[in-house]
């Protein structure tokens, strides 16, 4: 998707840290993903993707979307973790958001064009599972899950 | 201290950076990764959507199917669908690299059929869940006659072994 080196942004929306700890691991030399040209700027003006995770509570809503506003096109938001992919176990809580998908619902009437999401569920993700996605936006690896539907006869 | 101790010690290390993109990783004993249901195991008790804390298996009785759905997207991979899985169907993989485009790509769906009840005639149960009770009666010894068990639970009520038809058969 993206051929030059990614920068990455690391946007925490009211997560508990575990995902957090493992974007960190993911930076580590054993794991080492900038062997793949991935870079973790501080800023979301210099970010390609931006790592977002945790549920997106209704504090860190707003300053979410700013972050997300700030980064140039094209851009490309990654979902770590259960909170942010699905809203994990606080989906149906009035504190939280309740993941991506009800994220981009408010976006989308507040007339703001969402970027292309990827999703990376775990909870955590292994640092290998981020590695695997940021590896499949070089094109290093290919999607492993489908939607699967078994109807009984 | 000699100006090269660092480098000496880097040497005697050596490169321990894995090459995960290219090669393929290990996981540890007892990792659990993506739950999986075996369809031709599950019998649709709902037992693990009882148990699912975030509420990632979700069951919705549907023209004539039950559909037991999971959603890898909110699960938190705690193995409670596979412990409490009466049938073993739930089994927790070592499959970890989950990453999709589209959260519909997240989903397994599993559509079970569903039996009507003898009296109201609308769905109540599984056909394997009903056959199953059928056999563990059989395996008890008890002789029933099919059509007064396949009773929704609203007509089961006020049932007893007369009205059933039970007896012991005696081997």
């Amino acid at each position: 998707m993206i051929k030059k080196s990614i920068w990455i942004y690391h946007l925490n929306t009211g997560g508990c840290n575990g995902c957090d700890i493992e974007i960190i691991d993911v930076l580590t030399p054993f794991h080492d993903v900038e062997r793949l040209g991935v870079r973790l700027v501080g800023s979301p003006r210099h970010a390609d993707v931006i790592l977002l995770t945790g549920p997106i509570t209704r504090q860190s809503m707003e300053k979410a979307i700013n972050a997300i506003m700030a980064a140039p096109d094209p851009k490309f938001i990654v979902a770590i973790g259960s909170c942010a992919c699905g809203g994990g176990i606080w989906y149906d809580s009035y504190a939280t958001v309740g993941g991506i998908e009800a994220f981009y619902k408010i976006l989308r009437e507040r007339g703001v064009k969402p970027p292309k999401v990827i999703y990376v569920p775990g909870c955590p993700p292994r640092p290998e599972a981020i590695l695997h996605a940021l590896a499949y936006f070089k094109g290093l690896a290919s999607k492993k899950i489908k939607k699967r539907i078994f109807v009984e006869k | 201290m000699s100006r090269f101790t660092l480098l000496k010690k880097a040497r005697e290390i050596g490169v321990v950076t894995e090459r995960y993109p290219y090669k393929p990783t290990e996981v540890p004993e007892g990792f659990r990764g993506k739950p999986e249901i075996d369809p031709e195991k599950c019998i649709g008790c709902c037992a693990c959507i009882a148990a699912c804390p975030p509420n990632a298996l979700t069951s919705l009785d549907e023209n004539g199917y039950r559909i037991i759905r999971i959603f890898y997207g909110r699960c938190i991979f705690c193995g409670r669908c596979a412990d409490v899985c009466p049938e073993g169907a739930i089994r927790m993989t070592e499959e970890f690299e989950l990453t999709a485009d589209d959260h519909e790509e997240l989903i397994q769906e599993v559509r079970l059929k569903l039996v009507r009840c003898s009296v109201c005639g609308r769905y109540y149960d599984t056909e394997r869940h009903y056959r199953m009770i059928l056999k563990e009666f059989e395996e008890a010894g008890l002789k029933v006659d099919p059509e007064v068990l396949k009773r929704c639970p609203e007509h089961r009520m006020g049932m007893n072994a007369e009205v059933i038809g039970l007896r012991r058969v005696r081997k």
